[in-house]
Parts: structure tokens; sequence; C-alpha cells
């Protein structure tokens, strides 16, 4: 009987191991992955394009400390 | 229904569609190719092949540039949509390149996913030798280089080993259990400790 999982770590093994015999599996994956970058895009065009996005986009990560 | 991935001619041929993250990367390598090697390292070799996490930037390594080669490689990259976090000025950022610091790519009018441009030398043992042995790997007509896959499942276990890392090269390991070499891992772990 195989083992059910229950860990984050068990669900990762059980998906890389289904994904590795069944690619359709990539279909949900760039799915997850496009939908987290619309979501990122909106979220800072939101915040910066009022008026100047590189200014703004600049302030913004100096102030977070990505940019010296 | 078909495997997730098959060996052609030592390449990794992934069998899935490019996603819109493969893309980004896919444009800006095409620009850089032109006037330097590189090797995608990190998170996104994890990505690319399938493990299902964000992420927001993609590490790429490159040896240090020439100023010259450098102005040539921004302002292409500024001709086709790419701005620079760290200014606008080629000069003004080759100063950053030259002392081997990092820098970020994204396109116009957005700040995510980025680029993270990390040049290095000769003195950096561990990305002398991942640069020196490219695995290639295949998306559709998307072909780019990554670290042999021993190496950065190592890397992340032993160097990075956050839980995502730790997760990531957990997903390599599962992924890619018929490429694997054990014998390699002995050999990378010298290098990498």
């Amino acid at each position: 009987m195989k083992k059910k999982p229950v860990k984050d770590l068990d669900y990762v093994k059980l998906y890389s191991e289904k994904l590795k015999e069944n690619n359709s599996l990539f279909k949900q994956q760039k799915i997850l992955i496009e939908s987290q970058l619309e979501g990122s895009r909106s979220i800072f065009k939101n915040m910066f394009f009022k008026n100047n996005f590189k200014e703004n986009a600049r302030k913004y990560l100096k102030d977070i400390g990505l940019l010296k | 229904m078909q495997k997730g991935y098959k060996i052609e001619n030592k390449t990794i041929i992934l069998n899935k569609e490019l996603t819109q993250l493969d893309v980004f990367v896919k444009d800006f390598l095409d620009i850089l190719k032109k006037y330097l090697d590189y090797l995608v390292v990190s998170g996104f070799v994890s990505i690319s092949t399938g493990r299902t996490r964000g992420t927001e930037d993609i590490d790429i390594i490159t040896p240090l540039m020439e100023k010259n080669k450098f102005k040539e490689f921004f302002l292409d990259l500024q001709r086709n949509n790419f701005w620079c976090y760290q200014g606008d000025n080629y000069e003004d950022v080759y100063e950053y390149i030259k002392e081997l610091n990092n820098i970020r790519f994204a396109r116009i009018n957005e700040m995510f996913p980025n680029i993270e441009f990390i040049p290095f030398d000769k003195s950096n043992k561990i990305k002398d030798f991942e640069f020196s042995h490219p695995q290639k790997i295949k998306i559709k007509d998307f072909e780019f280089k990554i670290p042999p896959i021993e190496f950065e499942i190592l890397y992340k276990e032993i160097i990075l080993g956050s839980d995502k890392d730790i997760a990531d090269a957990l997903h390599l390991r599962t992924f890619f259990s018929d490429l694997i070499k054990e014998e390699r891992f002995k050999e990378y772990k010298n290098i990498i400790k």
C-alpha cells in the first residue's frame, strides 16, 4: 500500500513522481505560474503607473532595501 | 499521455508548452546570447521543469563582461523593452558589474518577473565549475543551459538550504531520478563544500 502524503515535502515528491510519468500535469502548473505573474503585474502597475513607472519603482525598491 | 521529459543528444527535452515565464526568460536570453555565454541557475531550473511555485526573479550567471560589450548588450536590452533597476545609463550600471554586484532587468512598466544578472570571475570556483559544465535543456524551440542536475540539487541542499530550496531539490531528485548519476554527487560535493 502506498504511503499517504502527510507533509509538504511528501506532496512535492508525489507531484514530481506523477509529472515524470504524465506530462499533462504541466498544464496545471502553467495555469498556476501564469496566474501568479498576472497578479504581481497588476499589483505593481496599479502602484506605480500614475506618473513615471521607473521612478516610482526605484523609489519603492530603495525603500525596501533592494536598491542602494 | 507522454512522460515529463526525454533525452536527445544529451539534451533534456521537456514535454510541455512554454509558459509566460519561459517566454520572458527566452526573450532575455535571445539578446544575451548575442554577447556572452551564460547559465540559468536556481529557482527557474526547478520551476521550468515543473515545480509548482511562483517566483519573482530568474538568476542568470555570466562571466565578467568588458565595458564596450556591456554597452552594446545594455542598449540592445533597452531597444527591446527591458529596463534596469539600477539605472538607465550603461556607464552607471557598469559600475555594479565591474564590482561583481548583481543587477536586475524587467520588462518596461513591469517589476516582476525580473532577471537577476549575476557576474562572476575565476575566483568564484563554484560558479566557474557549474558554468563550465552546462546541461542543455529544451522546451519547444527554447533551448537554454543550466548546471548539471546533481550540482543544482546539492547547491540547493548544502549552500541555500531554505525550505523552498529543499523542496526544489526534492523535486529535481524525483523528477530526474532516471537521469541522476549517484557518483556525480560525490564529485560535486567536494567542489561545493
